[in-house]
């Protein structure tokens, strides 16, 4: 699969400038690949390489940027905000990837299913996910969360609800325009299972538009599980956490806004990497669909 | 007309019973025992029997959900645990301001989106290209919570151009303007989001459509660009609903963080106040009356869908 391709001098399609344009969105996309790499990195070796991020002096409470070897500064504790925030990658990070990967193992599954049903099944998968489409997804997730309570396994839950049927939607209508190409026709034909039919021939065409798709709910998905952490849903003090950092720094932006900018700027610049990164991959394979939760 | 908005009238109230089915599983899956959390470590058995008799906890689940969607239908959403009032009367209020703050955003995003989704259509290369594009690219990713924060510490508190938080200046007695002053950050940080997302969309329709024989036609027939134009945008408007009543459903339920930031008295205070307090009825009242909204402003975006766009009407 190349998403660039020249024309041959001579011909009128394929005018230079899509093509060109084409290869700079591949190129931002490398871009954000990279930077999805280094967050990644951050996430897995991070806490090991910074110090403990609880460790604190209150006499050195909100220290600016740079001082006594503090490269952002402290917080209102006397913390040390980068090594906070290194630390907070990796849980940041899962609770926004975790809801994505839950969703896209079921949501395909529940899609494929549908797709692959006769009327009744098809329409009872399908109209049960509707109702899910009725709800603003955030107040829904919030709405588990806070009967769960508060905790980041149950605002990875919350966040794994909404996400689904958006994912099995994506993954029912592929399986819809599959089922009455020939070679499905020619896979029934030959007395191939339906689950051998949906696991061999539906599975590795529905699986690259659900991919694509599921990596441009990420970004997402890395904002809303920061939000449940603002709003109190997510992980508990004094846990390193993006989203809680926000509100906890959210008390001193008249003395020192830096602070409350810090952990929103890394927010900004995943869910950014994760969006670019699902834009690149979608030119890239040349796959549709723009739906979004 | 009248037909097709009756059918899907129809068709919301399925919908709406799996709303209600929804919320009601939320209430059941609160982990702990309610009625010991409600009589407290030192309630006797006959106490404890007697309480749950008097809630109807000891009914079977269809039986207690089809009581509770009576009494939620006749709007008794029950009782605050924290403020110890009707949950009913305080979450219609906040409806309404819920409500002035989303539209405003509505409305801005889809001017922002518009402008910015035809800007770039329309020109693929240049400095405005490319803020526009770069606008379309990071308003969808930023979160909602920190634009907000930014904007008060920088126009609120820093410039003082703006009010920093609530819905009126109590010592100006209210009024139009009090309010339309401090609508402007909240409803700017609210509509960032779907103004990216609908800029996105309008990008790729007003191609499309650009693409489409018939701009060649009435080009081909010496129709000035502007004309032509015109033709053009009127062709765009039905996936401009859609994408309309889909971001609806985002700004209801992304206004909790900017209502959270700005202290407006909205559903998302009340549901973000209420989450510290553990205050369950508040939140579920909350949830339910927000997908309500939800599902009739839809349905107006579908009824105006139909009275644009005819071949709706007849197809189901």
């Amino acid at each position: 699969m190349t998403a660039v391709t020249e024309a041959p001098p001579g011909t009128l399609t394929a005018p230079p400038r899509v093509a060109r344009r084409r290869r700079r969105m591949t190129s931002s996309a490398t871009v954000a690949g990279a930077v999805v790499g280094v967050i990644v990195l951050v996430a897995v070796v991070g806490p090991f390489v910074v110090g403990d991020p609880n460790a604190g002096d209150p006499a050195q409470r909100l220290l600016a940027a740079g001082t006594h070897g503090h490269l952002l500064g402290t917080d209102g504790q006397g913390r040390d905000v980068f090594a906070r925030l290194v630390d907070g990658t990796r849980l940041s990070l899962l609770a926004g990837l975790v809801p994505v990967l839950f969703a896209a193992i079921v949501g395909t599954g529940l899609g494929v299913t549908a797709g692959l049903s006769g009327r009744w099944a098809h329409r009872s998968i399908m109209r049960t996910l509707d109702v899910f489409y009725a709800f603003p997804a955030v107040l829904l997730a919030i709405a588990i969360a806070a009967a769960l309570g508060s905790g980041i396994s149950n605002s990875i839950i919350a966040l794994a609800v909404i996400l689904v049927p958006p994912v099995a939607r994506v993954a029912e209508t592929e399986t819809r325009r599959l089922v009455d190409l020939d070679y499905m026709e020619a896979a029934r034909a030959s007395g191939a299972s339906r689950g051998a039919i949906a696991l061999r021939q539906v599975l590795p065409n529905v699986a690259p538009p659900v991919v694509v798709y599921c990596t441009a709910l990420i970004g997402l998905s890395i904002v809303y599980a920061a939000g449940l952490s603002f709003l109190g849903l997510g992980v508990s003090p004094p846990t390193a956490e993006w989203g809680l950092m926000v509100s906890d720094h959210t008390q001193y932006i008249y003395t020192a806004p830096f602070l409350a900018a810090v952990p929103a700027l890394a927010i900004l610049v995943a869910s950014v990497a994760f969006n670019v990164l699902g834009d690149g991959l979608r030119d890239l394979l040349d796959v549709r669909g723009e739906a979004r939760a | 007309m009248l037909g097709y908005v009756g059918r899907r009238l129809l068709m919301a109230i399925p919908i709406l019973l799996g709303v209600s089915v929804v919320i009601f599983v939320t209430i059941k899956i609160i982990p702990g025992d309610p009625i010991a959390s409600l009589l407290g470590p030192t309630g006797s058995p006959e106490a404890r029997a007697a309480l749950t008799e008097r809630l109807g906890l000891d009914r079977p689940l269809p039986v207690q959900y089809a009581s509770w969607l009576g009494h939620t239908l006749v709007g008794d959403f029950g009782t605050s645990i924290a403020r110890r009032s009707a949950v009913a009367p305080m979450v219609f209020d906040a409806l309404k301001n819920t409500l002035i703050l989303t539209l405003a955003a509505a409305v801005l995003a889809m001017i922002l989106g518009v402008g910015v989704g035809t800007l770039t259509a329309l020109r693929r290369t240049g400095p405005l290209a490319r803020i526009g594009n770069g606008f379309a690219l990071f308003s969808i990713s930023v979160p909602q919570y920190s634009v907000g924060l930014l904007l008060i510490i920088y126009l609120a508190a820093g410039a003082g151009l703006f009010p920093v938080s609530g819905m009126y200046n109590p010592s100006l007695g209210g009024g139009f303007v009090d309010l339309f002053n401090h609508l402007i950050l909240p409803a700017v940080t609210a509509a960032l989001v779907p103004a990216g997302i609908i800029a996105r969309m309008f990008r790729s329709s007003v191609l499309d459509v650009m693409s489409m024989d018939f701009i060649e036609a009435l080009t081909a027939r010496g129709l000035s660009r502007r004309r032509v134009m015109a033709h053009a945008f009127h062709n765009t408007v039905p996936s401009l609903l859609t994408v309309a009543g889909l971001q609806i459903g985002y700004l209801l339920g992304g206004v909790i963080f900017v209502e959270a930031v700005f202290a407006w008295p909205g559903i998302g205070l009340l549901v973000y106040q209420s989450i510290s307090q553990r205050d369950l009825p508040v939140i579920q009242a909350g949830v339910l009356v927000s997908a309500f909204a939800f599902v009739m402003l839809n349905l107006i975006v579908d009824a105006l869908h139909g009275l644009v766009d005819p071949r709706i009407r007849t197809s189901h």
